[in-house]
């Protein structure tokens, strides 16, 4: 591929060559690494990956040929990421670890556009959302379990519970800032987890068993899933729910970002005071981040629930919190792309790393502190809104 | 000519400190006020008692026939009243027109349901913004126009302060607040700011428009209506000649003993 040296627009041609190679070379790319066996390989990989960063940080008018192209060709662009996204499970084929992985990743990416709106845009440090995650999961769990509802009808009533939980924690936190709302963040986090442990009919630590498989038009996803002849893992019918709430994530997190609502957020993080003074209702916009980021967070953990069929408080740990808000500072703060990338990253890599299982703790504070010194922005730091097509 | 915004014996003390001292001023509508007064004398605790950052101790705020005393900035800034700071304090990495959008945010009414379901309406809002926006940028002095998609923190001392009054006025106040303008702009850049302001107020001859300036050649450019604080208390009112021969006025910023040398 041979890109000009300067940001000058590329021909439509180059455009389409350059999005579609592109995307298929990430997507080769996150094929080898979740096929990786073997600490050398994904040692290698990561090389790689290091290397990429590496020239994009030396040569800025890559990020920017790339941009340039995606908004040239939209089209291609979004056409060639929906025959990835679909089609990655028939490459896989019937590697039901591969796929598992996708999931969670997937689900996490949810997560972290969803921690995005807060501590991206906003600047709210918050540690909730782990247990956003978990409302969502036990609320749609007990719902399916006692009430036989569905999995579809449980999906909005999750995320509306856990809606009002984030103006629940949203509205007292409003009180506090930084370190200090952090600290409220973290100790709802963990009064939530405690509950959950600690009620009978969220069953204790135990958690809950036997959450019903969802099914779509009789087909039950607890069932392989056949395209075409093509029989794929019953965990297919999964890992393209959580891509369509992946691309709902991306949709909602794109026009957010791109409306007032948005830049309100980007104008409190700047500057609280400066942003009082253009008549924006700061308490409000720092609950509704609260509400929006609890709203997603439940998707995913309806989603979580009804996948591995049983929950229990452990999956709804502090760790997650700390998980999620990694991938945001790894990714890229307010760049909805980069946050996705973390995301992937980090769910990927430690289950490769699967040597140093007990120090994962360890290792996501090593990877904060480290991207906090060396790439505060991180991988892929946020852009300037672009407005009417201009370059 | 009636009154726009009228302080009623405004009193601010922050524990024994009397930061405004039972000030009492009106300016008109379509009239331009300017504050001086000694550093710490308390004119941009005036500005804040007026926004709605600080409530007053005691005494009143009508803004447009309304009391506003205490109300909330975002409710003051609805309602018509612009401001610039001090220190400047635009959002610093954002771009410039970025900026000036956020400040319209009282003028638009996207809500998160009308971003998400209603996106077509969204986009046309922020593309109204975004025409209004490079509109108020191409009328002051500088080349802000030209620098629209740059980080405010990259701009230079006398854009910032430009582009903070396009901010201001981006709200479409009835009532400007500026709070020293013209600090670190060069003799030209001051002259530029004041064509600025005069422009401003031929525009929109219902603007108001209160200045906080230590600069006394921007004074004399708006002679008509001018106020001198000292120590919280409101020391001289009227015009610049009367209130520059005010031997208080004198005092408080010679010292006594200059004053009556």
């Amino acid at each position: 591929m041979h890109a000009p040296a300067s940001s000058a627009a590329p021909g439509i041609g180059q455009a389409i060559a350059f999005t579609v190679l592109s995307q298929l070379a990430g997507a080769a790319f996150l094929y080898f690494v979740l096929k990786a066996e073997g600490g050398w390989q994904i040692v290698g990989l990561l090389a790689l990956l290091g290397a990429g960063f590496y020239l994009l940080e030396r040569l800025p008018w890559i990020t920017d040929y790339a941009m340039a192209s995606m908004a040239r060709v939209p089209l291609v662009t979004l056409a060639t990421a929906a025959v990835v996204v679909l089609g990655f499970p028939f490459v896989v084929g019937s590697n039901t670890y591969v796929l598992h992985l996708l999931i969670v990743a997937q689900l996490y990416a949810v997560l972290a556009l969803a921690l995005n709106f807060q501590l991206g845009s906003a600047n709210i440090p918050n540690f909730a959302t782990g247990a956003s995650y978990g409302i969502g999961a036990y609320v749609s769990a007990l719902l399916a379990i006692n009430f036989g509802l569905s999995f579809w009808l449980t999906l909005p009533l999750a995320a509306l519970a856990a809606t009002l939980f984030g103006f629940v924690i949203g509205i007292p936190s409003m009180r506090t800032r930084d370190t200090y709302l952090a600290l409220v963040t973290i100790a709802f986090g963990v009064v939530v987890q405690q509950l959950l442990n600690n009620f009978d009919w969220t069953g204790g630590p135990n958690g809950l068993v036997g959450i019903p498989a969802p099914s779509l038009f009789g087909h039950s996803f607890a069932d392989p899933l056949v395209v075409f002849g093509w029989k794929l893992p019953s965990q297919a019918n999964f890992y393209y729910l959580s891509a369509a709430l992946v691309v709902v994530a991306i949709i909602t997190a794109h026009r957010l970002h791109g409306s007032r609502i948005g830049l309100a957020w980007n104008a409190l993080r700047a500057d609280e005071i400066a942003a009082k003074a253009q008549g924006i209702n700061v308490a409000w916009y720092k609950v509704l981040a609260f509400a929006v980021d609890a709203f997603l967070a439940a998707f995913a953990g309806t989603i979580y629930a009804f996948y591995v069929s049983y929950i229990s408080p452990d999956n709804f740990t502090f760790l997650v919190s700390v998980t999620i808000m990694t991938m945001v500072i790894v990714g890229g703060m307010d760049n909805i792309f980069g946050v996705i990338v973390g995301a992937f990253l980090l769910t990927i890599l430690p289950e490769k790393l699967r040597a140093f299982a007990d120090y994962r703790l360890l290792f996501f504070g090593v990877v904060i502190i480290g991207f906090l010194m060396i790439r505060p922005q991180g991988l892929f730091p946020q852009r300037m809104r672009r407005y009417g097509g201009e370059p | 000519m009636s009154v726009l915004l009228k302080v009623e014996n405004a009193t601010m003390r922050f524990g024994g400190l009397v930061a405004l001292n039972d000030v009492s001023f009106s300016i008109d509508k379509g009239s331009v006020l300017a504050v001086i007064g000694p550093n710490g004398a308390g004119k941009s605790t005036l500005f804040n008692v007026v926004t709605g950052v600080y409530r007053p101790t005691s005494g009143k705020v009508l803004f447009d026939g309304a009391d506003i005393t205490g109300r909330p900035s975002y409710e003051v800034v609805e309602r018509g009243i612009g401001r610039t700071f001090q220190s400047s304090r635009l959002f610093s990495d954002l771009s410039v027109l970025d900026n000036v959008i956020i400040g319209m945010h009282t003028r638009t009414t996207t809500g998160v349901l009308d971003a998400l379901f209603r996106p077509g309406k969204s986009r046309r809002e922020m593309a109204a913004c975004v025409e209004k926006a490079e509109a108020l940028l191409k009328s002051g002095s500088g080349d802000l126009y030209e620098q629209r998609y740059r980080p405010a923190g990259a701009l230079a001392q006398a854009d910032r302060r430009r582009l903070e009054i396009a901010r201001a006025l981006a709200s479409q106040p009835k009532l400007l607040l500026l709070d020293e303008p013209s600090v670190g702009m060069d003799e030209t850049e001051t002259q530029a700011l004041i064509a600025d302001i005069v422009r401003l107020c031929d525009v929109h001859p219902d603007l108001s428009v209160i200045l906080i300036e230590h600069d006394m050649q921007v004074v004399d450019a708006f002679p008509d209506h001018v106020m001198c604080i000292d120590y919280g208390s409101r020391i001289a009112e009227g015009d610049f000649a009367s209130v520059r021969a005010n031997p208080r006025v004198q005092e408080a910023y010679l010292g006594k003993a200059a004053a009556h040398a």
